[in-house]
């Protein structure tokens, strides 16, 4: 591991910008995100900063159920995020459905079907010492050797295109 | 044709001040805002469909799902509803263990608006301060409910939990803190020469205008509407409720209004409590039967008239139902009236929050 990616892998475990989303959901979620700021618990402490622009978030919090409005809307604020990039879903709601998941409602969980997810958190809505800790958990995971993970993938795809062409 | 209208500006769906995504579409001429229209529809699930042909059991939890930040007001008057239906008594104790619960939702919900109100407005020391007490209430509704946001506490004939005694007490200890911060807090959003100038005289709107728009709550209580639904309802009628007015109409007065009411429901919850000690050890669950009827009743959410229109058939299934929630009312005055002619596009987002919208509530 060269010096810069170790330099990388420590800061990017004490910098972790987040954007939240809400494709759904009844707002229990969303309001646990913010009570995640509160002084109690206190997110920015470890690094995690709520910025909600996803142009420069590194983790993606999603709430809901996924409704039909979110179809492309979701798919395309995902690709605005730059690499690497992870995605967290949190309540019932994106991973089954919950409540609203009965015949006629107009969803289309889970969410893992439209976008890669991460990690979920079940609960109904989870409380904010969860979310907190997922996101510190994952985040080491994800990013970590990313850049030396990208290039030994790239080296790999461009042997397989060589020994294709021979 | 001369061209009248600068830059067509949207904001939203996804904007770093919402907490929901909604889209504003403002007609701005240089920083003047000419008119302005709300775009929904990101978040509608269709709750009342699936409501239909279900059993209350299910409705019931189904009902407090259709928004998170007021959820035991959408508990409470669906189950007043049915209660209604079925003529289900309910016992006194269960009434005001009710109200104490009602009252720390609202605190709750008022502490997070001017929450939101603070951190667009850019004074994130208040903002925080707001938020940390907010846990100190939802704490309380946890230590009564078991739960920090989905309680559902009321059920057809009572509530589920009693109050312990040593609760009652914390929950005492509890408001006095609240009350002593919400005082410091009111002081700093007086006294800050900052949020006077972003809030004073921003985004007015006149009584006429509300009663056109038909806004509801406190939205409509800070312009001079002396009506709040608490007014109709039995336990607080024995209470002696009195809805709080203040007649500035702009942001400020809105922000003012729900830091009064946070006070006004202090009172009442020691007013609750204080009732409740002379009630000890009678019954909280009086049991009935969910029976066939049709009826419509109206209860006070954080944001103003909340109706249910519920109608059941003999097993105590839903046959129909349907739902008004507040906000949309104020999103509709905030559109048409708040926000044309603001100065500025800064203000757009401080007066779009002012009224508190709720968007999960408003599309279902």
């Amino acid at each position: 591991m060269s010096i810069i990616q170790s330099i990388k892998n420590k800061v990017r475990q004490r910098s972790i910008h987040v954007c939240y989303v809400n494709v759904g959901s009844c707002n229990g979620c969303d309001i646990e995100i913010l009570a995640c700021l509160a002084p109690r618990y206190d997110i920015e402490q470890y690094g995690i900063y709520v910025h909600n622009n996803p142009r420069e978030a590194d983790i993606l919090l999603i709430t809901g159920a996924f409704t039909e409005q979110w179809e492309d809307k979701l798919k395309h604020l995902w690709d605005l995020i730059p690499e690497p990039k992870a995605a967290i879903t949190i309540g019932n709601c994106p991973v089954s459905g919950c409540a609203y998941n009965r015949r006629g409602a107009r969803i289309d969980p889970p969410v893992s079907k439209h976008i890669p997810v991460a990690a979920n958190i079940p609960g109904c809505p989870p409380r904010p010492t969860e979310i907190i800790g997922t996101i510190l958990e994952l985040a080491p995971v994800v990013f970590k050797d990313y850049e030396e993970k990208k290039a030994k993938e790239a080296a790999e795809t461009e042997r397989k295109t060589k020994g294709a062409k021979k | 044709m001369k061209k009248v209208v600068d830059v067509s500006l949207p904001i939203g769906p996804v904007h770093p001040c919402f907490k929901e995504p909604a889209r504003i579409k403002c007609e701005t001429m240089g920083e003047k805002v000419l008119s302005a229209e709300v775009e929904m529809g990101y978040v509608k699930k269709g709750i009342e469909k699936i409501m239909v042909g279900r059993p209350w059991q299910e409705v019931m939890f189904l009902a407090e799902r259709i928004c998170g930040i007021c959820s035991v007001i959408h508990n409470m008057v669906f189950i007043e509803t049915v209660e209604r239906i079925s003529d289900i008594e309910v016992p006194i104790r269960a009434q005001y263990l009710r109200v104490i619960v009602n009252e720390l939702d609202r605190m709750q919900s008022h502490l997070l608006a001017n929450y939101s109100y603070c951190y667009t407005i850019e004074h994130e020391t208040l903002a925080m301060y707001l938020i940390n007490l907010r846990e100190t209430v939802v704490d309380q509704l946890e230590l009564i409910t078991g739960a920090r946001i989905t309680c559902a506490y009321i059920i057809p004939g009572g509530v589920r939990f009693d109050l312990r005694d040593e609760d009652a007490e914390t929950l005492k200890a509890a408001l006095d803190k609240c009350e002593k911060d919400i005082s410091r807090f009111v002081k700093i959003f007086e006294e800050g020469p900052l949020i006077a100038l972003r809030s004073k005289d921003v985004g007015i709107i006149t009584k006429e205008e509300i009663i056109a728009s038909q806004a509801a709550g406190p939205t409509a209580r800070a312009s001079g509407v002396d009506f709040d639904h608490r007014l109709n309802h039995p336990t607080y009628q024995k209470l002696d409720f009195k809805p709080i007015v203040l007649n500035s109409c702009d942001n400020y007065a809105r922000i003012m209004l729900r830091f009064k009411e946070l006070f006004q429901s202090i009172e009442l919850i020691r007013e609750c409590l204080k009732r409740l000690e002379g009630l000890k050890g009678e019954t909280i669950r009086g049991g009935g039967e969910v029976g066939e009827g049709e009826f419509t009743w109206t209860g006070e959410a954080p944001r103003g008239g909340l109706t249910y229109h519920v109608k059941t058939n003999r097993y105590g299934h839903v046959e129909e139902i349907s739902v008004q929630t507040p906000s949309i009312m104020n999103m509709d005055a905030c559109a048409h009236y708040m926000l044309k002619g603001a100065d500025s596009a800064a203000d757009i987002t401080a007066v779009f929050i002012s009224s508190d919208p709720c968007i999960s509530c408003n599309e279902r």
